[in-house]
C-alpha cells in the first residue's frame, strides 16, 4: 500500500496469481468488462505470446470518495508458466493482497499445489510471512467436465480461514465476487495496520459498496466460505 | 533512476508526462493537428516545460508586436495562457485582447492530470466585430490594418473547438497508453534479467562452494595416499630385502619348505610393492608431479623390451607373443621408462586376459594424428582456423592385440577410470587392483599421445596408443 498525504491517494496492489492456464488474464479481462466505464482504467497486457502472460497484466481502477480521497487499485497478474518465476517474485513484490486463481480440474490438482507452493516461497523471499498476506482462492473453469466436485470443495475450505470462490471466468461468473472478496480481506488488513479510518476517515463501506454498483448484475451468485 | 523504475513496477505507474511520451511522436501529432485544422499547437508538462510547439505567427500577432505597448500586451496574454493549469479536469478558455481565445485543455491519463494542451490563438466564429481592446491597446493602432490583419485569423466555432480538442486528447491518451507500456515492457525487461543475474550468482556460488569443498577433498587424499604409501614402502622395502637374503641362503641353508614360504613371502611383497608403486604414480599424475625426461626414443626398441619382460608370463599361460613392425617407423620424444610402463600394463593385461593357448600380437607403425595445440579449445572441429589448426602430424601407433575375452560395449568407456574393473566382483578370477589402463592413459597424455580401445566381446581387444613424431627441435 503507498499512501500520498499530498495528492490524497491511497494506492492498493493485489495480484491474480496461480498455475499457468488457470485464468488468471480471464479473470481481469472479465473485471474489465463488466464494470462502469467510470474510474476504468486500460486493460494493459505486456509481452505475451501464444496468448501466455510473458511479464503481467495490469488494470487500474479508481475509487473517489465522499472525503475527497482517491483510492487507486492496481490488479496485476502474474505469468503462471514455471520458467517466469524471477518475473513472477517481481510482481508480487509491494503486493496488499493475493488472489489464488486455481484451475478446478481434478489433473490440475498437482498444477495447483505446486503454484501454490511457489506463491509461499516467493513471498518469503521478498520477505513477507505468506500467513500474514491477505487471500482468496477462485476455483475456476467451473463449466468443464472432471472438475472436482462443489461439496468437495467446500469440505477442503472448511478446513482453512481462506474465502473460496467458485467461478467460470471466461463467462463472467464468480469473478466479481472473488474481487470483492478479495478488496475486502486486504481492506480488512490494511484497516488493522494503517487505521485507515481513524487517520482519513476513509470508510471501507463506501469504497465497497461503490465498487459493487459499479459492477453489473451478478452474472452467478457463487460465494461459499 | 533505479529506484524509481522498481516503483514503476511495483505499482505500473507513472508521474511524469515526459516519461510517458516520444517527443517526436508527439510533434508528429501536433503537426498534424496544425495541418488539419490550421490551428497552432502547444504541449506542456504538469510542470510546465514545453514538450511539443507547432504554431504559426498570425499577421494580427505580427502586427501587434510590431507596436510598442502592443509586444508588451502580447507577451503578457501569450505568458498568461501558458501558465494556466485547468482545475477539475476541464477546459479553459484564455482570451486575448484582440478577441482571439486560446483553449487550455488538461491532459489526464489514469485519472492524473499529467500536463495541458494550449489550442490557438483562433477567433470565436461568432465574433463579428473588431473588439476595442484590439483598438485600444496601442496608440498606434490603425484600424483598417488591424480589420485586415485580424481577417487572416483562423476562425472556429466554439462547438468544433471542443470537438477537436477532445479528439487530440484521445491520440494522446493513445500514445501515453503505449508509451506507458513500452516503458513498464522496458523496466520488466531489465528488472527479469536482473533477477535471473543475481538468482545464478547465487547459485553460482554455492556450486563454487561445494567444488572448492571437493576440491580441498581430493588435495587431503593425494597427501594421505602420497605420505602412506611412502610409509608402507619402507618397511616393505626391507621385508623384500630380507627375504631375498633368507632365500640366498646368508642366515644358513633352509630345508625346501622354508624356502617354498620364504619366496611366497617375497612374491608377495613384490605385488604389495608394486601396487604401492601404482598408486603412488597414480597420484603424482593426478596433480600433475610426475616428472617425465623425454629422449628420442626407437619405439621398435621399446617394444623389443616389453617383450622380452612379458614373455615368461606369456609362456607359463602358453600364449604366443609376437613382435611386428614396419622398417620406416620415426622415432619419438617420450621418457623411455614411462613409455615401457604403458605398454607393459596394456601386454600384461592382453596376457591376463586371454585364455590358455591364445595370442598376443605386438606391432608399431606410422600413422597421422591431430596434436592438442597448448590450452586451445581443440573440440570446435572445423572452427576458427580449421584449416591450419587441424591439420595432422605424423605420428606412431602402438597396438598391443589380443584373442582374449573383450570388453562389453557398455564398459569401454570406464576401463580407464582408476580403480574400475569389468568383473569387479571380489570372486573374480583375475588379479590386479585396476590401475593399469589409468596409469597408462595419464601416461600417454603427458606425452600428448592419445590411448584408444576396440574390442569385440569373446573375440579379443586391441589397444592403441599413439604418439607423436619427434620434433627435429626438441631434441
Ligand atoms: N472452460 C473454461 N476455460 C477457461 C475459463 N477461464 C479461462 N479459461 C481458458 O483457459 C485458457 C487460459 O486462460 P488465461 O486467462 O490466459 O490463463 P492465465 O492464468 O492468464 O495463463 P498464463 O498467463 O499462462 O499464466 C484460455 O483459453 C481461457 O479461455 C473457464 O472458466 N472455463
Ligand atoms: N586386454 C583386455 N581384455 C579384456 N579386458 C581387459 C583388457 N584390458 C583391460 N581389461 C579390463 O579393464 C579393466 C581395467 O584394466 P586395468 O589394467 O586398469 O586393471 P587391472 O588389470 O584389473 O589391474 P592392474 O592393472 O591394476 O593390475 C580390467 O580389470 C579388465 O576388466
Ligand atoms: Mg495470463
Ligand atoms: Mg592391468
Amino acid at each position: 500500500m503507498q499512501l500520498d498525504f499530498q495528492a490524497r491517494e491511497v494506492t492498493v496492489k493485489l495480484v491474480y496469481y496461480g498455475p499457468a492456464l488457470s485464468g488468471k488474464t480471464t479473470n481481469l479481462q472479465a473485471i474489465h468488462r463488466l464494470l462502469t466505464p467510470e474510474g476504468k482504467g486500460r486493460l494493459m497486457t505486456l509481452e505475451t505470446r501464444d496468448d501466455r502472460t510473458l511479464f503481467f497484466d495490469l488494470l487500474p481502477l479508481t475509487v473517489n470518495t465522499e472525503m475527497g480521497l482517491t483510492v487507486r487499485i492496481k490488479l496485476f497478474t502474474v505469468p503462471g508458466q514455471v520458467i517466469h518465476n524471477s518475473t513472477r517474485r517481481l510482481v508480487l513484490q509491494g503486493a496488499d493482497g493475493v488472489a489464488f486463481i486455481a484451475d478446478s480440474q481434478v489433473a490440475e490438482v498437482r498444477a495447483n499445489q505446486a503454484s501454490f507452493k511457489d506463491l509461499r516461497k516467493n513471498l518469503r523471499e521478498n520477505g513477507i510471512d505468506p500467513a500474514a498476506m491477505p487471500l482468496v482462492i477462485q476455483y475456476n473453469k467451473r463449466d468443464l467436465p472432471n472438475v472436482r466436485s462443489e461439496e468437495e470443495i467446500m469440505r477442503m475450505a472448511s478446513q482453512g480461514k481462506e474465502r473460496i470462490y467458485l467461478a467460470t471466468a471466461t463467462h463472467g461468473a464468480g469473478v466479481a465476487d472473488t474481487f470483492m472478496g478479495l478488496i475486502g480481506t486486504t481492506w480488512e488488513n490494511m484497516e488493522r495496520q494503517h487505521k485507515l479510518t481513524e487517520r482519513f476517515g476513509l470508510n471501507e463501506q463506501a469504497v465497497m459498496s461503490d465498487l459493487r454498483r459499479r459492477f453489473g448484475p451478478p452474472v452467478e451468485a457463487t460465494k461459499h466460505g | 533512476m533505479d529506484e524509481s523504475k522498481t516503483a514503476d513496477i511495483s505499482y505500473g505507474e507513472i508521474a511524469n508526462l515526459e516519461d510517458l511520451i516520444d517527443r517526436d511522436s508527439l510533434r508528429e501529432v501536433c503537426r498534424s493537428f496544425f495541418d488539419l485544422f490550421g490551428l497552432s499547437i502547444r504541449v506542456f508538462s504538469q510542470r510546465g516545460s514545453l514538450l511539443a510547439n507547432v504554431h504559426e505567427e498570425r499577421s494580427v500577432c505580427r502586427y501587434v508586436n510590431s507596436l510598442t505597448k502592443g509586444r508588451v500586451a502580447c507577451a503578457e496574454t501569450v505568458a498568461q495562457a501558458q501558465m494556466l493549469v485547468p482545475e477539475g479536469g476541464t477546459t479553459v478558455t484564455h482570451n486575448c485582447f484582440t478577441g482571439a481565445v486560446y483553449h487550455v485543455v488538461p491532459i489526464i491519463y489514469d485519472e492524473r492530470q499529467l500536463g495541458r494542451i494550449v489550442i490557438g490563438p483562433f477567433l470565436p466564429s461568432e465574433t463579428n466585430e473588431i473588439p476595442a481592446s484590439l483598438l485600444h491597446i496601442d496608440p498606434q493602432v490603425e484600424p483598417a490594418r488591424a480589420r485586415l490583419a485580424l481577417a487572416e485569423m483562423p476562425r472556429v466555432r466554439a462547438q468544433t473547438a471542443g470537438r477537436i480538442a477532445t479528439h487530440l486528447r484521445g491520440v494522446l491518451d493513445l500514445i501515453l497508453f503505449s508509451g506507458h507500456r513500452a516503458r513498464l515492457t522496458s523496466a520488466m525487461h531489465l528488472a527479469t534479467v536482473r533477477e535471473n543475474y543475481r538468482e545464478l550468482s547465487e547459485k553460482n556460488t554455492r556450486l563454487q562452494d561445494a567444488y572448492d569443498k571437493l576440491k580441498e577433498l581430493d588435495r587431503l587424499k593425494s597427501n594421505f595416499l602420497a605420505t602412506v604409501s611412502h610409509e608402507l614402502r619402507t618397511p616393505l622395502t626391507s621385508i623384500i630385502g630380507y627375504s631375498e637374503m633368507l632365500e640366498a641362503g646368508i642366515a644358513g641353508d633352509l630345508s625346501p619348505e622354508q624356502l617354498g614360504f620364504v619366496e611366497t613371502i617375497r612374491t608377495k611383497g613384490e605385488l604389495l610393492l608394486q601396487l604401492i608403486s601404482s598408486l603412488l604414480d597414480l597420484n603424482k599424475l593426478e596433480r600433475g608431479q610426475l616428472s617425465i625426461s623425454t629422449e628420442y626414443v626407437d619405439p621398435r626398441a621399446v617394444l623389443a623390451e616389453v617383450k622380452d619382460t612379458c614373455l615368461p608370463e606369456a609362456e607359463k599361460k602358453h600364449i604366443k607373443l609376437e613382435l611386428s613392425w614396419h622398417q620406416d617407423v620415426p622415432a619419438v620424444q617420450a621418457d623411455p621408462v614411462r613409455l615401457r610402463q604403458i605398454l607393459i600394463n596394456l601386454v600384461s593385461n592382453a596376457v591376463k586376459f586371454t585364455p590358455d593357448s591364445g595370442r598376443v600380437d605386438l606391432s608399431v607403425k606410422t600413422t597421422e594424428m591431430r596434436v592438442a595445440q597448448g590450452d586451445d579449445d581443440d573440440d570446435d572441429a572445423g572452427g576458427f582456423g580449421a584449416a591450419l589448426m587441424m591439420a595432422p602430424e605424423r605420428a606412431v601407433e602402438f597396438c598391443v592385440k589380443d584373442t582374449g575375452i573383450g570388453i562389453p560395449e557398455a564398459e569401454i568407456a570406464k576401463i580407464f577410470d582408476a580403480f574400475y574393473q569389468v568383473d569387479g566382483s571380489s570372486t573374480r578370477e583375475y588379479g590386479g587392483a585396476g590401475l593399469g589402463l589409468s596409469i597408462a592413459r595419464s601416461l600417454v597424455e603427458a606425452h600428448h599421445g592419445t590411448i584408444r580401445v576396440a574390442s569385440e566381446l569373446g573375440q579379443g581387444t586391441s589397444f592403441f596408443v599413439t604418439l607423436p613424431e619427434a620434433q627435429p627441435d626438441q631434441a
